[in-house]
């Protein structure tokens, strides 16, 4: 095997095999850099139900298996798990799954020296958008027809959303969905990054077959990670095939063309400076000084936190300087990762306020965070 | 009879260079507009966003950068960084809709008074063309 290789891969183990998607590839990887003490710990998530996933950090191979199994329904970014584990553990090494933009948060906060990427090894998931857990219930109730607690499995193909009970089985194209306002969260629809091109290695199942994964591999890590498995005896592989190898790109072009329609139809432009300046003033005003987008930003990485020092609740500023310097901060970071907005209480649309001030700078500047590591985030001044 | 009126402008003035160039102005008896409020900084890349953010906040009218001509800085590379601060600055208030005279950049040497009394009243006029700011409370006189 070698850098650049395009293969099919499955567990070995009937266990992994039976609870995890796509054969449980990632599962097994992750037991198997455990077991051949490739790393320290590893961060899971460990599912709950069809709608709540709990990530853990752990170095017990049985907790690992537990967390095998896809979910779509919980959107949650394990960067700032990652942080804590190398504040934690300067000098240990770490594996994780990470969608792209969990990979993103955690390039960007490596090269704000949060992390160590050459201690972390990351095993990129392709990813197609995730969803809201109580928008998903809604939409089950009402587009369905089906109780959400009776949901056995979940899944994706073709387009089409498919839920499973013991009793039956039905699928719903996501275009139907996401026009009825269900579907993936709205940052997801926007996301053009579907394949985690900056990982060690990604896995998927476009253009795999069923019960394997495609997996495609990107640096040395990822062989290491892949050879290690083998060594173990924990996973086989085999070549990928012409016709998967097409599938998987037409899939990666399909989903980019549609998110540069979402794109297009989620940010219109406000011509008018003064319609947009009370837009801003509108939306923002409904905050409570909670602070949650701040904890949760996969991209923040201040030690004292800027947007708070200059901020004080008894100040009665038209906007508020929390939010300003937030914007400041994150318009040549932001990776549009959606969890500001999915945390917020008083339901303000943080992410696109925040992708509307990244996307003119990142442009300006030329800068997609979180895609390389050699590239120093656009803000910098030598 | 109503006083015309005049804005408040927050003018950011680097210690080596723009503030003995306003200096200057004075001692040279250039004359100048009473919109200003001059706050001294070490460098121009001590002007932290925040500053600016919550001097347009406050109820400034518009907000001054200046400093040492790029190349001249007494630490090297401090324009520089105000510099780009100035670029990113500018790119967030122009979505947020403030008109762009609001924030603007001028390097200015310790001998240029007379062209730091010119820069004031170009502004001054300017902001007082385009009124007083959206931001600015409407209590705040």
């Amino acid at each position: 095997m070698n850098i650049g290789d395009r293969i099919v891969a499955w567990s070995k183990d009937e266990e992994i095999k039976k609870e995890g998607a796509s054969g449980g590839l990632v599962t097994s990887l992750l037991t198997a850099a455990l077991k051949g003490e490739l790393v320290d710990e590893v961060i899971a998530l460990q599912k709950k139900s069809e709608f709540e996933g709990v990530p853990i950090r752990t170095s017990d191979v049985d907790e690992v298996i537990k967390c095998s199994g896809s979910l779509h329904a919980a959107p949650i970014n394990l960067t700032k798990f990652a942080v804590r584990f190398f504040e934690e553990h300067p000098d240990g090494t770490l594996a994780l799954p990470a969608k792209p933009c969990d990979a993103r948060g955690i390039i960007e906060q490596a090269k704000r020296k949060k992390i160590d990427l050459e201690k972390t090894y990351l095993i990129g998931l392709n990813c197609g958008g995730t969803m809201d857990p109580i928008t998903t219930m809604k939409m089950l109730e009402k587009m369905y027809e089906i109780d959400p607690n009776e949901v056995i499995e979940e899944e994706i193909e073709r387009g089409k959303l498919i839920f499973k009970t013991k009793k039956e089985e039905k699928a719903i194209s996501i275009d139907e969905l996401e026009e009825a306002g269900y579907g993936r969260r709205e940052n997801c629809r926007y996301c053009e990054i579907n394949i985690p091109v900056m990982t060690d290695l990604a896995c998927g199942n476009w253009g795999a077959g069923k019960n394997e994964t495609f997996v495609e591999i990107f640096t040395e890590k990822g062989l290491k990670l892949m050879n290690n498995a083998i060594e173990l005896g924990l996973i086989e592989t085999a070549p990928a095939t012409e016709k998967g190898i097409k599938i998987r790109e037409k899939t990666n072009g399909v989903m980019e063309k549609v998110a540069k329609k979402w794109h297009e139809k989620i940010f219109v432009p406000i011509e008018d400076r003064l319609e947009r300046l009370h837009y801003y003033m509108d939306v923002m005003e409904d905050c409570i000084d909670c602070e949650a987008c701040k904890y949760v930003c996969p991209v923040c990485a201040c030690d004292e936190s800027k947007c708070i020092d200059f901020y004080d609740p008894m100040d009665s500023h038209k906007i508020s300087i929390y939010h300003l310097v937030r914007l400041l901060h994150l318009s040549d970071s932001c990776i549009g990762c959606g969890q500001c907005t999915d945390v917020c209480p008083a339901e303000i649309p943080l992410t696109t306020l925040h992708r509307r001030m990244a996307d003119r700078i990142q442009t300006k500047y030329d800068y997609i965070p979180g895609m390389d590591m050699k590239i120093p985030p656009s803000f910098e001044v030598e | 009879m109503e006083e015309e009126w005049t804005p408040k402008i927050t003018l950011f003035c680097c210690n080596w260079c723009s503030y003995a160039g306003s200096d200057d102005a004075g001692v040279g008896r250039k004359q100048q507009p009473p919109s200003t409020r001059t706050i001294r900084v070490m460098c121009s890349g001590r002007t932290d966003p925040g500053f600016v953010l919550t001097a347009l906040m406050e109820g400034s009218d518009a907000v001054l950068f200046t400093g040492c001509h790029i190349g001249d800085c007494h630490y090297i590379s401090g324009n520089y960084k105000a510099k780009k601060r100035f670029e990113m600055l500018k790119e967030i208030l122009d979505e947020l809709g403030l008109e762009d005279e609001r924030l603007q950049l001028q390097w200015i040497s310790a001998s240029e008074g007379s062209e730091f009394a010119e820069y004031i009243r170009k502004v001054t006029e300017e902001i007082k063309a385009i009124g007083p700011s959206p931001l600015r409370q409407e209590w705040m006189k």
